[in-house]
C-alpha cells in the first residue's frame, strides 16, 4: 500500500531528478525482482549493497559485460555485498526489455547480481540522481550512500578499455574492507542515459 | 590457382581496401560523416583549417564536450605526414537537448568539427594524405557508438591559398558557431548553498541579452536538466544554475560558453561568448566589492519597474503606524488652512515633499557611502545601532507628550497647530517631512524589500533615484491634499474635535516608544531600558515645566526644561552600546541561524525553514505572532521534520547580509525555505498567513516523503 502511495506521489510531483550524494541515507525502495517477488532494501540493513543501473541495450553496459567484467565483480563480491542490478528503463523506450528476456540476457552473460529488480517507472533510479547506464552507487552497512557514480574512469564503449580503466567501486569496496574512508566517492557517472520516458 | 593470379587478387583486394580508406566520406546507420576543408591547399608554416561534419539522422544526435547528464563527446585522432601539427577539436557551441529528465549538450542535424592543421614551415610542395579516425556516440532513444576512417588529399603548395568553394557554407557556419572572446565584457562567478552563479557585465552603456544559456566546460559540475535561472539587471546579467550534488570539491576558474540568440554586444553578430570566471564560495556580493546582482522575483530587474515598485512602496508607507500620525498631523495642519491661501498651501505640500525626498537622499547617501566604507549594511540599519533607538524613542515620546498637550512647542514650529508666518509654515513643512521619513525607515512596507534589494546591485546614480523615488512615492498623498483641498473641504471646519483627534494620535507614538523601549531591551539589555525609562522620565519633567512656562514669561524655566530634556536624554543613551551583548531570548523550536548549518541540514536531506527577522521591524513580529507561531504550523513544520532557523538581524551581522544579499534582498523579514534537491530556496511573501506557511510545508516534494517513511 504504502510503495503504491509513494509512487503516486512521485507522478504527481513531476519528474524532477534528486541526488543521493555519500554521506545521505540511502532512499529506501520495494521493487520486484525478475519473478515478480518484491525485494527492500531494509531487508538488508547491515549488508554492503551494490546498486547497478543496467540497460542491455546501452553499448556502454555492454562494454562491461563483454567483456566480463562486471560479472566479474558480481562474483568476486558475492560473499562480501548484496549486489542489486536495477532496470529503471520506461516501457515506452525502445531499450525496454520484458522480465523473461532479462532474465534470458543475464543467463547468456552468466551474471550473478543477488537480484535484478525492475524499476520501470524510475521512481527508485530518480531518487538516487541516476542519469547514466552503467551508474553505481554502494550503500554501507548503516544504510548510507558510500559511493555514487561511474563504474570506471574510463568512458568509453571500447572493450580493452576495462583492463587499462580504473575501477571505483573496486576501490571503494576495498577501502570499506579494510575499514577506511572512502577516498573517491562521487564521481560523474557516464554512459547511455537512462531511458525515463 | 598460379601464384602470379593469387599476387594479383591480393593486390585487388589491397587496392580496394585502400580506396575504402581513401574516402573523404562515409555513411554509418545513424550518420554521414565527410572532412571538409576551409582551403583548397595549405601554406607551409600555416594552419588550415580542417573539419568533420556529421550529418544525423533525423532525432539522432552527437554531443558536445561536455555531454551534459551523459553520452560521450566526439573523438578524432589525426594520422598526418611527417611533421604535421594538429590543434585540438574547435567545438561549436551546443544545443541543449532535453532528453526526459535528464539533460544532454550536443548537436542534432548536422555539426562541423573543426581542427588546425599546421604544416611543418619546410613542407615541400606536394599532395598529402591527411587522415582522420573519428569515434562518435550518437543517441535517440538509443545510443550507438559508431567510427570510421576518413582520408582526404591535400595539396601543399607556397602560394596564397584560395577558399574551397565546396565546402565554404559548412565551414563558415561552423566558425560563426563557435564561442568568441568578446571585448569588454566582464564574468565572475560564486558557488554556494548549491547554486553556481555567474554573473556577466556588459561594456559601457551596453545591455546584456534577455535570454542566455550558459554551458560549462567541465563535466558533472552543475544539474544540467536543473532550469537556468536568469536576472538582468543593470548592465549586469546573473545566471543561476543547480550545483551536482555533492559539488566538485576543486572547481577554482568557471569556464564555459554563453549562447544568445541576440548575441552579445561586440561579438558582430555571433551567438556564443567564451567565459572564464575565478569562482568565489562566497555569494558574488563580496567578489569585486560590488553585490550580487539577483533581484527578487517580485521586481522585474529593470530599472524602471524598481522605481514603479517603490513608488507604491512609499504611498504605502504612509498608512504604517509610525508614520500615520505625522502624517495626521500634517493633514490637521491643512484642515486649519485649508480655507485661507491655496497658493501658500501648495508651497506647504511642496515644501513637504521635498522634506521627504531629501531626507530619504540623506539616509541612503549615508548607507551608500557607509557600505562604501565596507561596512554590511542594510535598509533600516539605523535601527542596529541602539544610540539610534533611544534618541528616537525620546523624539517619539517628546512628541507624543506634545500631542497629549503637555506642552507646546516654541515659536519656532508653532505652525503645526497654529497659523504663524509663512516662513515659520515651511520650516515646519520641511521638518515633518524629515520626521516623517526618519519613522518611516523600520517600516519596510511590502514592495519595500524588493526594491531596496534591488538597489545594492546598483550603482549609486540608480540607488539613489530609487530612494528619492520611495521619498516621492511617501510625499505624493500630502502633496495631492494640498493642491486639491477640495477634498479637505469635506471635512468638518476646524474646533475642537481637531484637539480630541490630536490627542488621540499620541497614542500611536507612545506604542512606538513602548516597542523601541522592547528593541532596546533586545539590542544592550535590561539596563538600557532603565537608562531609557529613567530619561524618558527627566524628558517628561522638563516637557511639563517647558508647559508651565508658556504661560509664564520666566526664561530661567525654558531653560531649566531644556536642561532636564537633555540630561534626560543623556542617562538613557546607552554608555558604550555596541560592547554590551547580551544573548537574546531563545525559542526552543526556533535554533540560530548560520549558513553552514543551512548547508549541512540541507546537505543531509532536511528541509530548513529560515525566518531572517529583527526585533524592531514591525512585519517581522507580526507574521511570527500571527503565522509561525501559530501551533497548526509548529506542528506541521514538526510532522514534516522541518528544521526552522532565526536569522536574527537586530544587531549587526554581515553574515546576514550577505544571506540577505545573495536572496536579492537587503532588508527584513525575508522567509526562506530550503527543499532538498531544490536549488533555490522559496522565498515567501512579507506578509505571511497560517495557511500560506502551511501550503508551503504541504508542497515538499514526495522524495522527502519516501525518504522519512519508516526505515
Amino acid at each position: 500500500m504504502k510503495p503504491l502511495a509513494l509512487l503516486a506521489l512521485a507522478a504527481i510531483s513531476g519528474a524532477a531528478i534528486a541526488a543521493a550524494p555519500p554521506g545521505r541515507p540511502a532512499p529506501e525502495f520495494t521493487l520486484a525482482d525478475l519473478d515478480g517477488k518484491p525485494a527492500k532494501l531494509e531487508d538488508y540493513k547491515g549488508k554492503t549493497v551494490v546498486l547497478e543501473w543496467n540497460n542491455f541495450g546501452c553499448p556502454f553496459v555492454q562494454k562491461h559485460y563483454r567483456s566480463g567484467n562486471m560479472q566479474a565483480l558480481q562474483k568476486r563480491y558475492a560473499k562480501d555485498v548484496v549486489w542489486l542490478t536495477l532496470n529503471s528503463t520506461s516501457r515506452s523506450s525502445r531499450d525496454y526489455q520484458e522480465p523473461a528476456a532479462l532474465a534470458k540476457e543475464l543467463a547468456t552473460f552468466h551474471a550473478q547480481p543477488a537480484r535484478y529488480l525492475m524499476d520501470d517507472p524510475g521512481t527508485v533510479g530518480m531518487a538516487y540522481g541516476a542519469k547514466a547506464t552503467p551508474q553505481m552507487v554502494i550503500i554501507d552497512p548503516s544504510g548510507k550512500v558510500a559511493y555514487n557514480g561511474a563504474i570506471d574512469d574510463t568512458p568509453s564503449t571500447h572493450l580493452e578499455d576495462v583492463k587499462t580503466a580504473k575501477n571505483y567501486v573496486v576501490a571503494a569496496l576495498e577501502e570499506m574492507k579494510a575499514g577506511k574512508p572512502v577516498s573517491v566517492a562521487s564521481t560523474t557517472p557516464y554512459g547511455c542515459s537512462i531511458k525515463y520516458r | 590457382m598460379s601464384r602470379s593470379v593469387t599476387a594479383f587478387l591480393l593486390a585487388l583486394a589491397a587496392l580496394g581496401a585502400a580506396q575504402a580508406h581513401a574516402a573523404s566520406s562515409l555513411k554509418t546507420e545513424h550518420v554521414e560523416a565527410e572532412l571538409v576543408t576551409d582551403d583548397a591547399s595549405a601554406q607551409p608554416g600555416k594552419p588550415t583549417l580542417v573539419g568533420l561534419k556529421l550529418r544525423m539522422a533525423a532525432g539522432w544526435h552527437t554531443y558536445w564536450k561536455n555531454p551534459g547528464d551523459s553520452g560521450l563527446p566526439t573523438k578524432i585522432q589525426w594520422t598526418l605526414p611527417e611533421g604535421w601539427k594538429a590543434g585540438a577539436i574547435q567545438w561549436p557551441y551546443p544545443e541543449p537537448l532535453p532528453v526526459g529528465p535528464l539533460m544532454n549538450y550536443g548537436y542534432d542535424d548536422e555539426v562541423v568539427l573543426l581542427t588546425e592543421l599546421t604544416p611543418p614551415a619546410g613542407a615541400r610542395e606536394a599532395t598529402v594524405p591527411i587522415k582522420a579516425h573519428a569515434e562518435w556516440l550518437v543517441c535517440k532513444d538509443i545510443c550507438v557508438p559508431e567510427k570510421g576512417d576518413l582520408d582526404i588529399a591535400l595539396p601543399v603548395s607556397k602560394a596564397e591559398p584560395k577558399k574551397n568553394p565546396m565546402f565554404q557554407a559548412h565551414i563558415e557556419r561552423a566558425k560563426n558557431q563557435l564561442p568568441t572572446d568578446v571585448a569588454g565584457w566582464t564574468s565572475e562567478a560564486s558557488m554556494s548553498a548549491g547554486a553556481l552563479v555567474v554573473r556577466l557585465t556588459a561594456p559601457e552603456g551596453a545591455e546584456p541579452p534577455a535570454k542566455a544559456h550558459f554551458f560549462p566546460e567541465r563535466e558533472g559540475l552543475i544539474e544540467p536538466a536543473a532550469p537556468e535561472k536568469l536576472t538582468r539587471a543593470g548592465r549586469a546579467l546573473t545566471i543561476e544554475m543547480k550545483l551536482a550534488d555533492p559539488p566538485p570539491a576543486d572547481l577554482k576558474a568557471l569556464r564555459g560558453v554563453v549562447v544568445s540568440d541576440s548575441g552579445w554586444k561586440g561579438s558582430d553578430g555571433r551567438k556564443a561568448m567564451n567565459v572564464a570566471a575565478s569562482v568565489g564560495t562566497a555569494p558574488l556580493a563580496s567578489v569585486g566589492g560590488s553585490t550580487e546582482s539577483r533581484v527578487g522575483e517580485s521586481v522585474g530587474g529593470s530599472t524602471w519597474a524598481a522605481l514603479a515598485f517603490a513608488f507604491i512602496g512609499g504611498v504605502l508607507l504612509n498608512l504604517m503606524p509610525c508614520v500615520f500620525p505625522v502624517l495626521g498631523i500634517k493633514v490637521m495642519g491643512f484642515v486649519r488652512h485649508a480655507h485661507g491661501d491655496e497658493r501658500a498651501m501648495r508651497m506647504q505640500g511642496l515644501v513637504f515633499c521635498a522634506g521627504v525626498v531629501l531626507s530619504f537622499l540623506l539616509l541612503a547617501g549615508l548607507m551608500l557611502l557607509l557600505r562604501a566604507g565596507g561596512l554590511q549594511l542594510g535598509w533600516g540599519f539605523q535601527l542596529q545601532s541602539p544610540v539610534f533607538v533611544t534618541l528616537l524613542a525620546a523624539l517619539f515620546f517628546v512628541l507624543a507628550l506634545n500631542l497629549s498637550g503637555v506642552f507646546e512647542w516654541g515659536a519656532f514650529a508653532q505652525s503645526m497647530t497654529s497659523n504663524v508666518s509663512a516662513r515659520g509654515r515651511y520650516a515646519d513643512a520641511l521638518l515633518s517631512g524629515v520626521l516623517a521619513t526618519a519613522v518611516a525607515t523600520p517600516c519596510t512596507a511590502p514592495f519595500m524589500g524588493a526594491a531596496v534589494g534591488f538597489t545594492i546591485s546598483q550603482d549609486s546614480l540608480h540607488s539613489l533615484a530609487v530612494f528619492a523615488t520611495i521619498g516621492l512615492g511617501m510625499g505624493v498623498p500630502v502633496l495631492l491634499l494640498s493642491y486639491f483641498p477640495a477634498a479637505l473641504k469635506r471635512l468638518p471646519r476646524p474646533g475642537p474635535w481637531m484637539e480630541t483627534f490630536k490627542q488621540v494620535l499620541a497614542f500611536p507614538l507612545y506604542a512606538t516608544v513602548a516597542w523601541l523601549t522592547w528593541v532596546l531591551g533586545a539590542q544592550a539589555g535590561n539596563d538600557a531600558v532603565l537608562a531609557l525609562l529613567a530619561g524618558l522620565v527627566l524628558v517628561a519633567l522638563g516637557a511639563w515645566m517647558q508647559g508651565r512656562a508658556a504661560n509664564a514669561s520666566g526664561i530661567w524655566r525654558s531653560t531649566l526644561a531644556a536642561i532636564f530634556v537633555a540630561v534626560g536624554i543623556l542617562v538613557a543613551v546607552p554608555s558604550s552600546p555596541n560592547e554590551r551583548e547580551v544573548p537574546m531570548a531563545k525559542d526552543e523550536t526556533w535554533q540560530d541561524w548560520s549558513p553552514e548549518k543551512v548547508r549541512t541540514l540541507v546537505a543531509s536531506g532536511r528541509p530548513v525553514f529560515v525566518d531572517f527577522t529583527a526585533a524592531w521591524c514591525v512585519t517581522c513580529q507580526v507574521n511570527k505572532r500571527v503565522a509561525l507561531y501559530n501551533i497548526q504550523v509548529a506542528k506541521a513544520f514538526a510532522a514534516r521534520d522541518v528544521v526552522t532557523l532565526k536569522a536574527d538581524w537586530t544587531r549587526q551581522d554581515p553574515r546576514i547580509t550577505a544571506a540577505l544579499a545573495s536572496l536579492g534582498r537587503n532588508a527584513v523579514p525575508v522567509y526562506a525555505f530550503y527543499v532538498p534537491g531544490e536549488t533555490e530556496p522559496r522565498l515567501l511573501p512579507e506578509v505571511l498567513t497560517p495557511s500560506l506557511v502551511l501550503d508551503e510545508i504541504n508542497r515538499l516534494p514526495a522524495a522527502r516523503v519516501a525518504s522519512a517513511a519508516p526505515h
